[in-house]
């Protein structure tokens, strides 16, 4: 398990993260929302070890991410930022290769080309990765962090994602997030941030809404998705329409009049 | 990596390292031969077999003696310095994620400089420092590019990324400043210091001597074989300092060890031979849009080209105008200064 507890950074006595508490579980999609500013990015960091936070802990599987040397942490945590630039000509599968650089992977080959399978990116493995499209770096990206945490292990892996689905088209935000979903049967723990409220409410189990440093509410995604939180958090209001496809709803954000001043504020 | 494609990988990559061996060894074999005095190419093989016990033929006392004593300790220290230049020039590069960065431009070679000349003007006058002075010279040099690169390093360090044009701003400023400080080192010089400084300062491989082989030697390799096995951090550090942490690289340490073992490398190589322009920049370039930009082979083919390059300036420089030499400065700038040119109009192109 991942965990998350009390949890607070600040930046010249501004709270950016403040007190928040979170668990993940293996075999768990865990979307973090929240709107601009929210501390999402920050949290974010703290839990893949980037930066330390002043008080609280995090804990991967029982070790306290500080006992954890970087290459025993990346044994158990892969991590996608949001935008990675390569400044030298490496091939998709040089890249993808990187992945592995600090596990003793039995099979190499093998994994690289199930990754390049699951992202379905194999016939780019030979081109150069700066040529390629953003949704096709963006896929390259996710098949190199993979990899990372594909060979099953002993013990649960946990994989985090800051708005992987950015630079997407719809039809590839759904592909990504179905890879994730995928994921789920491999014992990996998955906690997203997503910009997009109607990929949270169609693929994760649950939600955390983060507003100004705070957790606003975390729990399963019929607790979270209330239109009353949604709108407080947002700023915005927001109806949710049953959707019957899924069984789940849809979020829609209705453009009233009367807030958009304050929204304005906000931003 | 044991599939099908990472072998046939390796392997070529091996053969490219192996092509450039062959290369470096064709050069080396003309530059023993060709100079001022010419010793035939049987004859260099012959001095060549005759020291490892082999006699494939006659040569004269005078012959081996050139080869021997002058021409064979300036293309080894050619190889050194030269390769040396490549492979730091090669780590730094994929350290800072920067293609333009080279030991020059980022202070390393000027920091050298400077305390190249602190040791070469005081040094002599102080009884206390006279028994360093053998191995003082390299070190001390060592200390002032490690010095200025830590320097350029904190400068253009902001948010925990290295901004390049500040990185750039940073080393034009601590390159500034050691000139004026060497300037004023100078001005308390004493004529025989003046003299060793300006000959040093052209950059010319035909200091070398024997004696300063085997420190060279110790300086250079130890930390370019550090290096060559660190190539899958230099991989890493490609995608950026945050993603090689999340894949596990201790990323501190990691550039901590790069700096040092380019400094060492720069600032002996500066120390022996003077400042030599360019090939830390062009080399490892050439490698990269040839045969891409995996440091397993971008490291050590950086040392092989860079060590064949500045033997084939050297041989240039000795055989242009003969009977004199010309600096081999100017000969690497002559062809380091229009690459960088090109490179500049290249890499603002858009990619198409």
């Amino acid at each position: 398990m991942l965990t998350a507890s009390r949890v607070h950074f600040c930046i010249r006595q501004r709270p950016i993260v403040d007190e928040v508490s979170l668990e993940l579980n293996p075999g768990e999609i865990l979307a973090v929302l929240g709107p601009n500013g929210a501390g999402k990015s920050t949290f974010f960091k703290i839990l893949s070890g980037e930066i330390r936070c002043k008080h609280g802990a995090i804990g991967y599987n029982g070790h306290d991410i500080h006992t954890l040397k970087s290459r025993e942490l990346a044994e158990v945590r892969a991590v996608m930022p949001q935008h990675t630039q390569v400044n030298f000509p490496f091939t998709v599968q040089e890249v993808v290769e990187l992945g592995l650089i600090s596990t003793k992977a039995k099979n190499p080959t093998r994994l690289i080309a199930e990754v390049l399978e699951a992202t379905n990116t194999s016939h780019l493995k030979d081109q150069v990765f700066n040529t390629l499209s953003g949704g096709e770096k963006q896929r390259v990206q996710l098949a190199r962090v993979l990899v990372q945490i594909w060979e099953a292990k002993p013990f649960p892996r946990y994989l985090l994602l800051d708005e992987p689905t950015s630079s997407l088209d719809i039809a590839q935000q759904h592909a990504v997030l179905k890879i994730l979903e995928a994921l789920k049967s491999r014992n990996i723990g998955i906690l997203v941030i997503l910009h997009e409220l109607n990929l949270a409410a169609q693929y994760a189990d649950k939600i955390a809404l983060l507003k100004d440093g705070l957790l606003a509410k975390s729990g399963t995604v019929k607790e979270v998705l209330d239109e009353e939180i949604l709108a407080q958090v947002f700023d915005h209001p927001i109806q949710l329409i049953a959707n019957p496809a899924t069984g789940g709803v849809f979020v829609s954000s209705a453009a009233q009049s009367y807030s958009s001043t304050h929204t304005i504020k906000q931003a | 990596m044991s599939s099908a494609l990472a072998h046939t990988k390796t392997k070529s990559q091996n053969q490219i390292l192996l092509g450039f061996g062959l290369m470096l060894g064709m050069v080396l074999l003309v530059s023993l031969s060709m100079g001022a005095y010419r010793i035939p190419l049987p004859q260099v093989l012959a001095i060549l077999s005759d020291q490892v016990g082999m006699h494939v033929g006659a040569f004269e006392v005078q012959q081996a003696n050139v080869l021997l004593q002058i021409r064979m300790p300036r293309v080894l220290m050619g190889v050194l310095v030269g390769g040396g230049l490549g492979i730091a020039g090669a780590a730094l590069q994929g350290m800072f994620r920067n293609p333009l960065v080279e030991p020059g431009l980022i202070g390393v070679s000027s920091g050298s400089a400077l305390f190249a000349v602190i040791f070469m003007v005081f040094v002599p006058i102080s009884p206390i420092l006279a028994w360093v002075r053998p191995i003082g010279l390299p070190i001390f040099a060592f200390a002032g590019g490690l010095i200025a690169v830590l320097a350029v390093y904190r400068l253009s360090k902001s948010q925990g990324k290295t901004d390049a044009a500040t990185l750039i701003l940073a080393g034009v400023a601590i390159n500034a400043l050691a000139g004026a400080l060497i300037g004023l080192v100078l001005f308390f010089a004493d004529d025989s210091a003046l003299r060793s400084f300006t000959f040093w300062s052209l950059g010319d491989l035909a200091g070398a001597t024997w004696t300063k082989i085997p420190v060279s030697l110790i300086l250079i390799t130890f930390p370019s074989l550090m290096l060559l096995f660190s190539y899958r951090n230099l991989n890493a550090l490609a995608l950026g300092e945050q993603e090689a942490f999340h894949m596990g690289v201790n990323v501190q340490r990691v550039k901590l060890q790069f700096l040092i073992f380019s400094a060492l490398i720069v600032g002996a190589g500066v120390s022996m031979v003077g400042m030599i322009g360019f090939v830390g920049l062009v080399v490892p370039h050439l490698i990269r849009i040839l045969f891409g930009a995996d440091h397993r082979l971008v490291l050590p083919g950086s040392f092989l080209l860079g060590a064949l390059l500045l033997n084939f300036a050297d041989l240039i420089a000795r055989v242009i105008v003969i009977p004199t030499e010309m600096p081999i400065g100017v000969i690497t700038a002559l062809i380091g200064a229009p690459f960088f040119i090109w490179l500049i109009f290249n890499l603002n192109k858009p990619k198409n």
